[in-house]
């Protein structure tokens, strides 16, 4: 555990998917944590907590959210912060992330991480946004770096200058997503290294990695495939600067079966490292006495 | 999707209506109806919106290369947002939605002037790189109507349904964090088309989203068939049963749920003919269940649902001349299957 914050180092984790719910229900594989998306679970009452219920009994959950909208200039949406305090509290979640960015405005929502410019009025504006939703929820968010497709010409700072600052402002932690940095790299033609010297790697409580489609003229972050060589050499770089840090795979698209996935992510183990392994019996039910 | 209008069309029809009637057939396509939110970006353009099209009448001065650049626009945040948005949802594309915000009174910003506000990269030019946004809004979008839809998508064909869903999209834009209920005007949506209205589109439609709602409702008590043996004789004709949330009952112009167990089991059906269906959509634990109901079934379900007490329930069925004498035999065993079922929540005696 690196952190700042205390957050634990859960190894290596994978995304919460549908289509492998089955799959984890009969075989209770061995695997450190998950994480889900939030918005998944939220606004419904039915089947998908009926199969989130079971799992968050036998493992540790984290929760990352698409919604929380933290740049936009909207007021923020308190319901949508009560459902998403409601559902940490159903999982026992151990933490709470979302991004960097904002997903609409006017009462309208694209349902899409939409970059922020980063400038003075930007940075002000959404710490006083992590700060408020961090005094609700009553303890520190994640704040994970997206991949994005433009730059704003009235951007008066780096990304990693803005990521900084804001979570210093704001106290708030870091999700950092390598392969974002990766595919924004690409796409704005920065170096990777630069954004990863400029990360406070002491707010860093978690890591992503994923696959990419290279459309020649950009990368668009699919989450789709295993991670190519180049992202998970940044990992590496990444995790050697906060060693202890929860790391999670991501597949979105065209997903595989569960075992195939599970393969992928513990190829982290080459810079992670070999964990003890759990014994089967990690994954009975956790009573109520053990959730954190 | 090309709807029959007359009964010389029934005979080309894959299914017809009543084939089986009270037998619980299970759920939807695996994975479907359940439109899974995640942090990645689609990569698909859809084939009828604008972006793309618009983009090549827009500057192309794509690269960093550019030496003679104007100077930034100072665009506070909250104005930003509101041009971007506009620009990224608008149905004709990144192009109009610029001009039209402009012409409207927005932010000031011209095609030419668009690098302005966002810098062309090495590859693209401003305004291809916004359309890279407004291409996922709608891709992700039609993802999730597809997901609420399947059935639907697959009788109307992948292009003539990606199009509704466009016009879908521009009439009724998301303005909730979850996308869990975006498709629920679909079926109004259809029966609103005037080209022409798809009746028996929306038919499906409402099924389909029936079996949305079943999936997030709230699973609640369930009244047990124990329990019905403890009902006095004397309580039976005033007795009142409170429905499960977990079950809805539709009523349909055309037999769309022999149409979507068709399509279910990869009968690739043809659109059927207008017959009169029911069907009951209901959950058990995970599971989602279709139960086509008779005429009698539908009006016996719908009066228990709506509150009225069995014996009176009965008694208007048969004054109103609906309950045939083998279906008289058979009530017994279509209530208890309702209750083994969950259709209700309670029974009431008082």
């Amino acid at each position: 555990m690196a952190n700042r914050f205390g957050f634990p180092d859960l190894g290596i984790g994978l995304g919460l998917r549908t289509v492998h719910y089955g799959h984890l229900l009969e075989h209770w594989p061995d695997v450190g944590w998950f994480e889900i998306i939030s918005e998944n679970y939220m606004q419904t009452a039915g089947r998908p907590l009926y199969f989130l219920d079971q799992i968050a009994e036998r493992y540790p959950i984290v929760m990352h959210g698409v919604s929380m909208s933290i740049g936009s200039t909207d007021d923020l949406d308190m319901s949508y912060l009560a459902d998403l305090k409601a559902l940490r509290e159903r999982t026992a979640a151990l933490w709470v992330s979302d991004h960097l960015c904002w997903t609409g405005v006017a009462g309208r929502n694209t349902h899409d991480l939409l970059p922020m410019p980063y400038t003075e009025e930007a940075l002000r504006h959404t710490a006083e946004r992590v700060r408020r939703v961090q005094d609700f929820l009553g303890a520190p968010i994640l704040l994970e770096n997206p991949s994005s497709y433009v730059e704003f010409a009235g951007s008066c700072m780096t990304e990693w200058e803005f990521l900084a600052r804001l979570t210093e402002m704001a106290d708030c932690g870091l999700l950092l997503d390598v392969n974002n940095i990766y595919v924004s790299a690409f796409n704005h033609g920065f170096d990777p290294a630069a954004y990863l010297g400029g990360v406070p790697f002491d707010r860093v409580a978690q890591m992503h990695v994923a696959g990419h489609t290279n459309q020649g003229t950009h990368i668009v972050d699919t989450h789709i495939g295993p991670v190519i060589d180049p992202v998970w050499e940044l990992a590496r770089e990444a995790y050697g600067r906060a060693p202890g840090t929860s790391l999670l795979l991501e597949w979105d698209a065209e997903i595989p079966p569960f075992e195939d996935v599970h393969r992928e992510a513990l190829k982290a183990t080459a810079f992670v490292g070999q964990r003890e392994p759990e014994s089967p019996a990690a994954h009975e039910p956790r009573g109520p006495a053990a959730r954190p | 999707m090309s709807e029959p209008t007359d009964a010389a069309s029934a005979s080309s029809i894959a299914v017809r209506a009543g084939e089986q009637v009270g037998v619980p057939l299970e759920g939807g396509p695996a994975e479907a109806f359940v439109r899974e939110r995640a942090s990645a970006t689609p990569n698909r353009h859809p084939a009828h919106a604008g972006p793309s099209a618009n983009v090549e009448r827009s500057p192309r001065s794509s690269g960093h290369a550019s030496d003679v650049r104007a100077p930034p626009l100072d665009v506070p945040l909250r104005s930003l947002q509101h041009w971007f948005a506009r620009a990224v949802m608008h149905p004709g594309g990144v192009a109009d939605g610029i001009e039209q915000h402009a012409a409207h009174g927005g932010l000031g910003v011209s095609l030419g002037d668009v690098e302005r506000v966002i810098l062309p990269s090495s590859r693209l030019a401003a305004i291809e790189r916004l359309a890279i946004y407004g291409d996922a809004y709608r891709a992700r979008l039609v993802e999730c109507l597809a997901d609420d839809y399947p059935a639907l998508e697959y009788a109307m064909g992948d292009d003539a349904f990606e199009a509704l869903c466009l016009r879908y999209i521009a009439r009724h834009p998301s303005e909730s964090p979850n996308l869990n209920s975006f498709g629920r005007h679909m079926a109004a949506f259809c029966r609103s088309e005037e080209r022409p209205p798809l009746v028996f589109g929306s038919d499906l439609t409402a099924l389909e989203w029936a079996m949305v709602e079943v999936l997030h409702a709230p699973s609640t008590e369930k009244l047990e068939l124990a329990r019905l043996a403890t009902v006095a004789a004397d309580r039976w004709a005033g007795a009142r049963f409170a429905p499960s949330a977990t079950v809805r009952v539709l009523e349909f112009a055309h037999p769309v749920n022999a149409y979507f167990q068709a399509f279910r089991t990869d009968r690739a059906p043809s659109v059927p003919a207008a017959a009169w269906s029911a069907t009951a959509v209901f959950r058990d634990g995970a599971t989602i269940w279709r139960m086509d109901l008779g005429r009698a079934m539908h009006a016996l379900l719908m009066a228990l649902l709506g509150g009225t007490p069995l014996g009176p329930a009965l008694e208007a069925l048969a004054a109103a001349g609906q309950l045939t004498e083998e279906e008289g035999t058979q009530v017994m065993v279509w209530f208890r299957d309702w209750v083994r079922h969950g259709f209700f929540a309670r029974i009431e005696t008082d």
